[in-house]
């Protein structure tokens, strides 16, 4: 009841005074009213790139010329990936986008974001909402031949299941028994825990994605055969150098039309910087990337092509609830208070990228014009941390080992992943303005370690990026109770019976416009909660050569048009090269 | 045949305690565990203790040290380097190190034959000609040479020849075709060779002007050779001798260089990958690019050692 | 603005005086000990000096912009974070400094105590001693340094003692053939013949001695583990809290902040350089006073 008097109090407050900030203090003016004008005002959005005030702003080639048969793709990917199996890798977006050229999904997203089937015929659910039977579509083979059914999907998500990385966000969502049964030769049925009317927006992504069984089989005997995946996507898999190149090539019998690129080669460019001008260059003929100045120069060029999506992940910084000091609203809050934002967007975002104020963009029905992200107001923070100080500064911090105030400061670690340049400069910017509240040690972990200390508890407060699921249904499982354990996927290990109870609603309620309040509540419960310090929205450029053509012509087999991008993520089975 | 045998001798036992030392420091490091299943290392459900045994079991995690290192040695001399802990699905360690190997290598060598070829010139022309403007001059530019630590160097070279002038990429792609991936490793190997040259020159320099006032040379001159002659056939041969020993000994320096380099130019070659094998303490990886290079280091060593009696008349007699 | 003249002096200077037999020690010496102090008093006073806070996102001075130019009111320009670059990297020379002071201290002490002993004592002990130095010099220097920092933390001691760590084998096996060398005069045997102990024998006839050519490696050595800390820096494992010449210049050669901003990499980068060619000329000038055959020619 007190974090909601603090919040409510802050929001008042806040639109007026922005601490030291000229970036924000002339944004109103850059923002544009036309488009805004639908929405109630937002106190503290800043204005997006370009005319990006959609979602997903797409500048490409008119799509009105006859496909192209031939041609060899080149995309330049952020990273490698460690393997290219959905059953044992946890994918990342260069992942996702290796695994979509290879792999077909359950489910996929329309353009108005609700899952359809794709690979599957049909998704039923039974009355209860707690079983849902999908029926595959006859005739489909995998690459090696193996038929799609019944026997594949259940093998493909017994193996996600069993699999300790990949199994950790399925474990919860099922029960221990029975979670899958084979009804006949082409039909699943799955049971969950809960009841969910959602349930395709899981199989849209890589739970979604059916490897071929005696692939699987194989590649758990010789673990060599993760790099080379056996799916029943557009392209089969060619052959892989990690590190450098992994090659695709049609797959001339796919289920659902012709495939036009004779092959698909991803290259992993770490650098943005490099990428772009290897793309300027001509060397490459497309890439994805969120670095801010890349972003810049390849929207200002009128040759390349460019997808921008905002709707995907947010970064924030992220406090665990479990180890003082922020298992106590008023420290949370604190370091809330402190936060840069406004140097943040101008600093870090370039003022490419729009403020996160919540998990959802303006555009977006979930989103909440009515919540604030408090930040900007060091002495405001000094106040609070002076205040926990006097009260609890006995306590100890179990993270540092040492008492959680040193005078009235707080004494906290931050981490964050890397080696990285560009991490190390966030930590400089965020110890800088949290200086008067806290007393940080900065502590640069491996990006494995970082993921693992988070899931143990291992941590007080760290940069993180994600949500941002099409349908918020998926993002439950990050929120929710029963996340909590040794190993959590709760990160902040923060329980909300009420949030959870909530959650449960919204994903067994048909009505958009009941779900869409029902998730505005667990918004502003999540806000109250104040275990994250909500950034920036994260924005993908999708840029692609001048002579690529249709990347968003992708269709399900019952002729819906889907989305053809989503954190970073596009498909090129309908995609050809002009010229 | 004695020394040949002493020495190989030698070599052998520098491995192994190179190899005991670092497969010893590595398991201080704590549970490989976590490396190897991740988060899931700490899942106390019953499924995830079983998983855990499992992984246990199969890596023989529970056996004292020494039974594991002998282990891990013995599969060693039989060409298993183990397994990558921290990759999905364990590879085999032998299939990064053969990947990434050649790149490095190629890098080291392709930078020591540019010290060799700009060095030696260098050092002829210096040499003969002792205070003159020229020589002052190399002087002064080993030493400014010297004192530019190969990071910076090579951010220099990279802002003057890549970025400025864009006369060679910044970037290495490791599947582009053989000449184009020459190119790219030109400014890489220039970074790592200058510093080498100017060590080379300076040494070689000085070596030579001794060796220009010694006997056989001044009864060459009175003979009436060439300059030239007097300087190839008599001069530079003895002089060749301790330049053979700097060179084994910079090998180990470079190497370490490289590393850096690498990370500057992102040359994906052994250096980026025990940075990284570190990181995520994937200690089978550590261990067999530690003992590769150990290897590659103490071998260079014994051929520098061999090709010493072959240039020194007074050893080789 | 002056230290950065009497860095343009030692540059012009070196050709103007090679071994000149008159002077001992040369005017470019005591330039480059100049410039070394400068460097370290103006790092050891820099919380008190009139310059910007190098942590001030926008420093002191109201620059409030990113990647500004070199002007009056930024010496050296401003970085990404609109940071005084000048402030930055006086204040990286602390971190600097301290890791290269603390390492060679360790390394002369470690390495110098093994080595006279190994070459006083000679027999087993000298061959056990000899081998642990082969076995240190069998490690590329780096990576021995990348392992123990992994094993242990990334701290400012950890770091310096690591660098320290490389410079046992090389300091110790000159402190071994220089006592080697010396226990065999004569002055060393009548010392022994008229009872001296041998902890006396040590200090009070070898160490001055054997000192000599440890100067100037020590600051050789210096140099060696201020470069090897930047060496660190760009492979992502150096000091985890406060900047050090390294860790500047990493941040400055990201290709995007080297092709708009190249003095972020530039001023620290000119830093490192003045400073490792003052400490290896004055360690070579020593070297040279101490070095017997260049005196005999």
């Amino acid at each position: 009841m007190a974090a909601l008097a603090a919040t409510a109090c802050a929001g008042g407050g806040d639109s007026d005074e922005v601490a030291g900030g000229s970036a924000t203090a002339d944004a109103p003016a850059e923002s544009d009213p036309s488009d805004q004008a639908a929405e109630p005002a937002e106190p503290d959005a800043a204005p997006p790139l370009g005319s990006a005030d959609v979602p997903v702003e797409v500048t490409l080639a008119p799509a009105d010329e006859e496909p192209v048969a031939g041609g060899t793709m080149r995309f330049a990917i952020e990273a490698d990936v460690d393997g290219l199996n959905p059953t044992a890798s946890s994918l990342s977006a260069p992942g996702q986008l290796m695994g979509g050229a290879v792999f077909d999904t359950l489910a996929a997203f329309d353009v108005d974001g609700v899952a359809v089937p794709y690979l599957a015929q049909s998704f039923t659910p039974s009355d209860d909402l707690r079983s849902w039977t999908v029926a595959l579509r006859p005739g489909i083979t995998f690459h090696d031949g193996t038929p799609l059914n019944a026997a594949a999907v259940v093998a493909s998500f017994e193996a996600q299941r069993a699999s300790p990385l990949v199994g950790l966000a399925v474990r919860p969502l099922f029960p221990d028994d029975g979670a899958v049964a084979m009804v006949d030769e082409l039909t699943v049925q799955f049971n969950l825990t809960d009841p969910h009317r959602h349930f395709p927006t899981y199989v849209t992504g890589q739970l979604g994605m059916v490897a071929s069984p005696a692939w699987l089989a194989a590649a758990a005997a010789d673990p060599a055969l993760n790099q080379q995946p056996v799916g029943t996507g557009p392209f089969r898999f060619d052959s892989r150098t990690e590190d450098s190149v992994t090659r695709f090539v049609r797959n001339d019998a796919w289920w659902n039309g012709e495939v036009y690129l004779d092959a698909l080669e991803f290259y992993p460019v770490a650098d943005p910087d490099t990428a772009t001008d290897l793309l300027f260059g001509g060397e490459i003929d497309g890439l994805h990337t969120t670095n801010a100045g890349s972003i810049v120069r390849l929207v200002d060029d009128d040759e390349i092509q460019s997808i921008l999506d905002d709707r995907g992940e947010e970064s924030f910084i992220m406090m665990n609830t479990s180890v003082p000091p922020f298992d106590d609203l008023r420290a949370r809050q604190a370091l809330a208070w402190a936060t840069p934002r406004a140097q943040y967007d101008q600093l870090i975002g370039l003022d490419v990228l729009r403020q996160a104020t919540q998990r959802f963009t303006p555009e977006s029905p979930y989103h909440d014009p009515a919540l604030v992200q408090i930040g900007d107001d060091p002495a405001r923070a000094a106040t609070l941390a002076a205040e926990y100080c006097a009260e609890r500064g006995a306590d100890v911090n179990d993270v540092t080992g040492a008492p959680v105030c040193s005078g009235d400061r707080i004494v906290i670690q931050y981490q964050y992943a890397g080696p990285s340049v560009a991490g190390t400069r966030i930590a400089d910017l965020m110890v800088a303005g949290w200086s008067d509240a806290f007393e940080v040690t900065v502590t640069e972990v491996f990006q494995d370690d970082l993921i693992q200390n988070a899931a143990l508890g291992a941590y007080n407060t760290v940069m993180w990026r994600q949500f941002g699921a099409i349908d918020p249904a998926a993002d439950g499982i990050w929120l929710t109770c029963r996340t909590i354990g040794p190993v959590s996927l709760n990160w902040p290990r923060y329980c909300d019976e009420e949030r959870d109870a909530l959650l449960l609603l919204a994903q067994a309620e048909a009505d958009p416009d009941v779900r869409a309040d029902l998730y505005r509540q667990v918004e502003a419960r999540i806000n109250d909660a104040a275990t994250y310090v909500f950034l920036q929205h994260t924005m993908w450029d999708v840029a692609l050569a001048p002579v690529v053509r249709d990347v968003c012509g992708r269709t399900s087999p019952d002729g819906i048009a889907l989305d053809c991008v989503g954190n970073g993520v596009v498909w090129f089975d309908r995609a050809w090269l002009a010229g | 045949m004695g020394r040949v045998v002493r020495r190989t001798g030698f070599a052998i036992i520098l491995l192994l305690t190179v190899s005991a030392l670092t497969f010893g420091a590595m398991n201080l490091l704590g549970d490989p565990l976590f490396n190897i299943l991740g988060p899931a290392a700490a899942d106390t459900t019953p499924a995830g203790v079983e998983r855990i045994e499992a992984a246990r079991a199969e890596y023989h995690l529970d056996d004292p040290l020494p039974v594991r290192y002998l282990r891990w040695l013995g599969d060693l001399v039989q060409g298993d380097l183990g397994v990558q802990f921290s990759s999905a699905g364990q590879p085999p360690v032998a299939d990064l190190v053969v990947e990434r190997l050649p790149r490095t290598a190629v890098l080291l060598v392709l930078a020591q034959l540019m010290a060799t070829v700009i060095a030696i010139p260098w050092a002829l022309l210096a040499a003969p000609r002792v205070d003159s403007w020229f020589d002052r001059l190399s002087t002064v530019s080993t030493f400014l040479v010297v004192a530019l630590p190969n990071f910076a160097l090579g951010v220099l070279l990279k802002y003057v020849f890549a970025i400025r002038l864009g006369w060679f990429p910044q970037t290495y792609t490791a599947d582009a075709p053989l000449p184009d991936r020459f190119h790219q490793l030109l400014l890489p190997a220039l970074t790592i060779a200058l510093p080498a040259a100017a060590v080379y020159q300076r040494l070689l320099r000085d070596d030579l002007v001794s060796t220009l006032q010694e006997e056989f040379i001044l009864m060459a001159r009175s003979k009436g050779l060439s300059r030239a002659r007097i300087l190839f056939r008599h001069a530079l041969r003895p002089s060749l001798f301790s330049f053979v020993t700097v060179f084994g000994l910079t090998t180990g320096a470079l190497i370490g260089g490289s590393l850096v380099v690498e990370n500057i130019f992102r040359i994906p070659g052994l250096g980026s990958a025990i940075v990284e094998a570190v990181v995520r303490e994937d200690f089978p990886v550590v261990l067999a690019i530690v003992v590769v290079v150990a290897s590659v280091f103490i071998v260079v060593n014994f051929v520098v050692d061999a090709v010493y009696a072959v240039i020194d008349p007074r050893i080789r007699r | 603005m002056t230290s950065t003249d009497t860095g343009t002096v030692t540059v012009t200077e070196v050709g103007a005086s090679t071994p000149d037999p008159g002077t001992r020690l040369g005017r470019l010496f005591w330039v480059s000990v100049a410039w070394i102090v400068i460097v370290t008093v103006a790092a050891a006073l820099a919380p008190w000096l009139p310059i910007d806070d190098p942590d001030a996102i926008g420093g002191d001075s109201g620059l409030d912009t990113a990647l500004t130019a070199p002007s009056w009111n930024a010496w050296f320009g401003t970085d990404t974070l609109a940071r005084d670059v000048f402030a930055r990297t006086v204040h990286g020379a602390r971190v600097s400094l301290v890791v290269g002071l603390v390492a060679i201290v360790l390394g002369l002490a470690v390495g110098g105590t093994l080595g006279i002993l190994a070459g006083y004592v000679r027999g087993a002990f000298d061959r056990v001693v000899t081998f642990l130095f082969v076995v240190l010099l069998s490690f590329p220097s780096l990576v021995l340094a990348i392992l123990i920092t992994s094993l242990l933390d990334r701290g400012l001691v950890t770091i310096a003692v690591t660098l320290g760590v490389l410079g046992i084998a090389p300091v110790g096996r000159v402190a071994r053939s220089a006592t080697i060398q010396y226990a065999e005069r004569d002055f060393v045997r009548a010392a022994r013949m008229i009872g001296s102990s041998h902890r006396r024998i040590i200090v009070r006839e070898l160490l001055p001695n054997v000192a000599a050519p440890m100067g100037s490696l020590a600051l050789l050595g210096m140099a060696l583990a201020i470069v090897a800390e930047g060496g660190l820096a760009f492979l992502g494992l150096s000091v985890s809290e406060g900047s050090t010449w390294g860790k500047l210049i990493l941040d400055g050669s990201q290709t995007q902040t080297l092709t708009d901003a190249p003095w972020v990499a530039f001023a620290p980068i000119a830093m490192l350089f003045m400073t490792v060619l003052a400490l290896n000329l004055a360690g070579d000038r020593l070297r040279r006073l101490g070095d017997v055959r260049t005196s005999a020619i």
